[in-house]
């Protein structure tokens, strides 16, 4: 992982929702049709890839996104893991599934921005911009999904009753965190 | 505006796909016999009616996977939707 300087440096707070930035974390890309792959990310991750559209799976240290039915998203909880441990486990997949051509690892950690929303009305900051229609995800713990806001490409993923992690690219990332800040400001 | 119900993500809102033309439109197996005009028709002449029309379709900003869907292009209600390989199921 790169030392990057985040263009997010700020948490903010508008009444009822939080923004913040969590970094650094590792998220690794996976893309696989071979069968044997599930069987490997389990050993490895001791998480099973889900299986089940704009699902997610995961444990205390690691949270794996369904992202289309051959690829996910891996990223760690772990603000506090070390540079050592996530070359390892880049490393580790690499060997396991990269190398022995059972798949795709690649390390996307620089790629996409992790915000994470939390409160009442994030839900109303979303549906402000976002075709996606949100009934039935923020019922359901873990969902996952991909689609636009504010014209930006994003993956949402529900951590919990009013709490969600937003992936974005990087270089769409300031972009979106203004407009984030000048919209939270009319909820 | 219209909701495409995608065959990997479920419904979705069309602002999340892009449009990829005329679907099952066969490749000339041997495209050097072909005179410059056959090659043109192969490679620019689409039907473009006014009816139901089979498409081709990729959920640009989700799966970003392709599939096949059946429109009706005068009122762009969707009958059928159906993946990439799979036979239409309307003729």
């Amino acid at each position: 992982m790169l030392n990057f300087n985040s263009t997010i440096k700020e948490e903010k707070i508008f009444g009822d929702i939080k923004i913040a930035e969590v970094e650094p974390i590792i998220k690794i890309n996976l893309r696989s049709k071979k069968r044997e792959f599930s069987k490997k990310i389990g050993k490895i991750l001791s998480i099973l890839p889900p299986t089940e559209a704009n699902t997610s799976s995961g444990n205390e240290g690691y949270n794996l996104l369904w992202l289309s039915p051959d690829e996910w998203l891996v990223y760690s909880n772990n603000k506090k893991q070390s540079l050592k441990e996530q070359i390892d486990l880049e490393d580790r997949l690499f060997d396991e599934i990269s190398k022995l051509n059972q798949g795709a690892v690649t390390n996307v950690s620089d790629h996409w921005v992790m915000i994470n929303f939390k409160g009442n009305k994030i839900y109303d900051l979303l549906s402000k911009s976002c075709p996606f229609n949100f009934n039935e995800f923020k019922r359901k713990k873990g969902s996952v999904t991909q689609t636009l806001f504010n014209h930006i490409d994003v993956i949402l993923h529900n951590r919990d009753n009013n709490e969600l992690n937003l992936f974005v690219r990087r270089s769409f990332s300031e972009d979106l965190w203004l407009w984030i800040n000048d919209s939270a400001r009319f909820i | 505006m219209f909701i495409i119900n995608c065959p990997y993500c479920g419904e979705r809102d069309q602002s999340e796909f892009s449009c990829g033309g005329e679907a099952h439109i066969e490749r000339p197996k041997q495209p050097t016999e072909l005179s410059d005009d056959q090659w043109a028709e192969y490679l620019f002449m689409r039907k473009n009616i006014k009816g139901i029309q089979f498409e081709r379709w990729n959920h640009a900003h989700g799966c970003r996977k392709w599939f096949n869907v059946v429109r009706d292009t005068s009122n762009d209600k969707i009958h059928a939707v159906y993946k990439m390989g799979e036979r239409p199921p309307l003729k």
